[in-house]
């Protein structure tokens, strides 16, 4: 649905969603949620709902992607067809293409493949509700689930975007300020500041490049401390002798 | 976990247990593990729920948007109802266009909404001839632990039932809810050892020599069946398996689905 | 900086300043230890090391596994070993000399077998054996599946705890490295072996954990005479 007229974005210096500039939208994580996968991550921003899961390392089938010495490692970004707002036709599009590829590679990096030879870590994204940032989200919530899965890693990975509306550079633009606004950036990095995820679209000067670089890794460093509670939480969450003792099912054991 | 191979031991056991009159979870053959069902989880689309079902998670989302009808019904609605088995549910599944499971999970859902005349699909048209709303269904597993056909028949009855059509966003009037008049469900039972079992989990699915879903409406009629897998079930079996689908329809459909 | 005995850590955390406190699951960079998994940060005899909480069975040389046969070729039978990697039982590795036609009458798909691994090479091609009077083919009992970072906390310190299990369940037990349990008892103390693994996997962090189940385990007993 197209807005007519121009928009203000800022109003007070508050946003359209009554953010500050440098503000990002509520978050929500939560580890291991996926009984299946070997690790998983459900993880809110926003308006943006996704669900990771990381199985592996695994064999890899077909048999000739395998690599001697080293793990390969495969993400795959989709969107549920209720995602959008219009019904979206099941199955991966170009744009799924891009961002499995580019969120592949901002993972990569710090994922220790050595250990595993000739397997596969598997990274799977699956978008439930979309309200722009769904690819920093997924890689958010795909560096949380890769840890709750054991794979060795140098570090977490955390994402981000700046945009730009009416002149102003915003962290974490909602779908109003995507669409509508000037550019998006969105970055990933680790949390000594290194770049793994860098792409841009639309009109920044040199000076608002880098100003939104500035903002988005201020944002990846907030949602590090997030998902680093989120992990640590978790695990203060297991083992609660009462509950096993009532449990009916044996959770976890599986006779085989 | 052994996903491709199955254990002769863990056969074996589960015969024994069946053989004792027990399942590995100590529930009753006709006993289904815990639901809960959240709807309205998705607020971009137009109706949506999320079903736990034991550990098996499966999501339904609704969209509801103006459309051609089909040639030989023009002046009634449409349903398209589609399923995803995404790889991020289970180790078994691949990417890639749907397998005969997931067309067949699709098709069954369908049937049940559709046979029992749930969906006033009359009050679904628009402009005769012309227009009329198409409802998509689309069933996301999530977390495929048994008995992903139950989780996504109730997914999909409980979204229909909290949709709203959203008329005002195409000028056609104003919103309303989705009409729906029946309460269509779906049970499954799996057959392993000579004895029938309600709502298989992983290990009895694996286990299965075949499978039966039955779908009941409000009023206790059948309004699908399918039986799976590749061996023979007798009458008999049929016959029970039904009588118990027809009380356990009654019984979620009390419990989850009540107006 | 220093973390030390049982702290939740994630990847990437700062465990030390001394490059020679690198113990298993840490990197050094920079002359810094740092974290590579999300698990328990655990300082032991000068050395730091991060205990996983989840993560992969992947074989060693030497370590007893309980295993699955998923394939038959023409002289080995290929093994599911709960792993990425699968394991290789050659027909010369059969406790008894057979001819290759033979094979699916001893070992056939789906028979689980406790089997050693023989050799893993760079590329984790895994050799298994059975040539041992401790190792075969497993008919009775139940094989159940934890993850195989828990297997040192069920073991226990020298064996502490899988002895006092063995002993107050009147059960046979054994762990494979695998995180495969086989158990083998009368039926309700296999049920109540089952019940206690499991609390031990979902509590294997935490402390005073041998005591607990020794507790539970008196209780149960009395529960049931």
């Amino acid at each position: 649905m197209r807005m007519n007229g121009d928009i203000s974005f800022l109003k007070d210096g508050f946003r359209l969603d009554g953010r500050r500039p440098d503000e990002l939208r509520p978050i929500k994580i939560e580890v291991g949620v996926l009984s299946r996968a070997d690790g998983s991550c459900y993880l809110e921003m926003g308006n943006n709902k996704v669900m990771a899961a990381v199985y592996g390392p695994r064999e890899v089938h077909p048999r000739h992607l395998q690599e001697v010495t080293r793990a390969i490692v495969r993400f795959r970004y989709n969107m549920a067809s209720f995602s959008v707002e219009e019904r979206k036709r099941p199955g991966p599009d170009r744009r799924s293409h891009e961002v499995s590829k580019v969120s592949r590679e901002a993972l990569a990096p710090v994922i220790q493949t050595s250990y595993f030879p000739r397997s596969v870590i598997d990274i799977f994204v699956e978008v439930l509700q979309a309200d722009a940032g769904t690819r920093t989200a997924g890689i958010n919530a795909a560096s949380v689930a890769l840890a709750d899965a054991g794979i060795p890693m140098k570090s977490m990975i955390s994402a981000c975007a700046a945009g730009k509306v009416d002149g102003q550079i915003v962290m974490d633009p909602m779908k109003l300020e995507d669409n509508f606004g000037d550019a998006d950036m969105p970055i990933a990095m680790t949390p000594s500041g290194e770049i793994t995820l860098l792409q841009m679209d639309g009109n920044l000067t040199i000076r608002e490049m880098k100003e939104g670089l500035d903002v988005a890794k201020r944002g990846c460093q907030q949602i590090y401390e997030l998902q680093k509670a989120a992990l640590i939480e978790r695990y203060s969450r297991m083992g609660d002798l009462e509950r096993c003792k009532n449990a009916e099912s044996t959770q976890g054991i599986q006779v085989i | 976990m052994s996903d491709d191979v199955l254990s002769e031991i863990k056969k074996d056991y589960l015969y024994h247990l069946v053989l004792k009159g027990e399942r590995t979870s100590g529930r009753s053959f006709d006993q289904y593990r815990e639901i809960s069902l959240e709807t309205d989880v998705i607020k971009k689309a137009d109706g949506s729920a999320l079903v736990k079902l034991g550990k098996t998670q499966v999501m339904v989302g609704v969209k509801i948007q103006p459309g051609e009808p089909y040639p030989d019904t023009p002046n009634t609605g449409v349903i398209i109802t589609n399923a995803e088995l995404v790889p991020l549910a289970s180790p078994c599944f691949e990417p890639g266009p749907p397998t005969e499971y997931g067309i067949e999970l699709a098709r069954l859902v369908d049937r049940g909404i559709r046979e029992s005349k749930s969906l006033d699909l009359e009050a679904l048209c628009i402009e005769p001839g012309k227009n009329v709303w198409i409802v998509f269904i689309d069933v996301h597993i999530l977390d495929d632990c048994g008995n992903i056909m139950d989780a996504s028949s109730l997914g999909a009855i409980a979204a229909l039932m909290t949709a709203t059509v959203p008329a005002e966003q195409y000028n056609l009037g104003e919103d309303f809810p989705l009409p729906v008049r029946d309460i269509p469900v779906a049970t499954t039972a799996t057959e392993f050892g000579g004895v029938f079992m309600f709502d298989p989990d992983s290990d009895e699915e694996s286990v299965a020599d075949t499978k039966l879903t039955v779908i009941t409406t409000s009023d206790g009629a059948i309004c699908g069946m399918q039986k799976s897998g590749a061996n023979a079930m007798s009458q008999d079996h049929i016959h029970r398996i039904v009588d118990i689908s027809c009380e356990k329809g009654m019984e979620i459909r009390e419990k989850f689905l009540d107006v | 900086m220093d973390r030390t005995d049982r702290d939740v850590v994630v990847p990437g955390d700062l465990l030390s300043e001394n490059p020679r406190d690198s113990g298993e699951g840490t990197y050094v960079k920079d002359d810094k230890v740092y974290s590579l998994l999300y698990g328990l940060a655990n300082r032991r005899r000068d050395k730091i090391r991060v205990i996983p909480l989840a993560g992969k069975y992947t074989p060693s040389t030497g370590d007893i596994v309980i295993g699955i046969i998923s394939d038959i070729t023409f002289s080995n039978w290929i093994v599911n070993i709960n792993s990425p990697y699968e394991g290789l039982l050659h027909i010369s590795e059969y406790p008894k000399r057979i001819e290759t036609t033979e094979m699916p009458k001893y070992l056939s798909m789906g028979s689980s077998i406790m089997a050693r691994v023989k050799d893993v090479d760079s590329t984790m091609k895994v050799e298994l054996t059975l040539n041992d009077k401790r190792l075969g083919s497993l008919k009775k009992g139940r094989v159940i599946e934890i993850s195989p970072s828990r297997v040192p906390r069920l073991i226990g310190k020298g064996g502490s705890m899988i002895n006092m299990l063995k002993k107050e369940l009147d059960c046979n037990i054994f762990v494979g490295q695998n995180g495969r349990i086989w158990v083998n008892g009368r039926d309700e103390d296999m049920d109540l072996a089952l019940k206690i693994i499991h609390i031990i996997e979902t509590e294997a962090h935490t402390s005073g954990l041998t005591d607990r189940i020794s507790e539970f385990l008196k209780n149960e007993k009395i529960a049931r005479s």
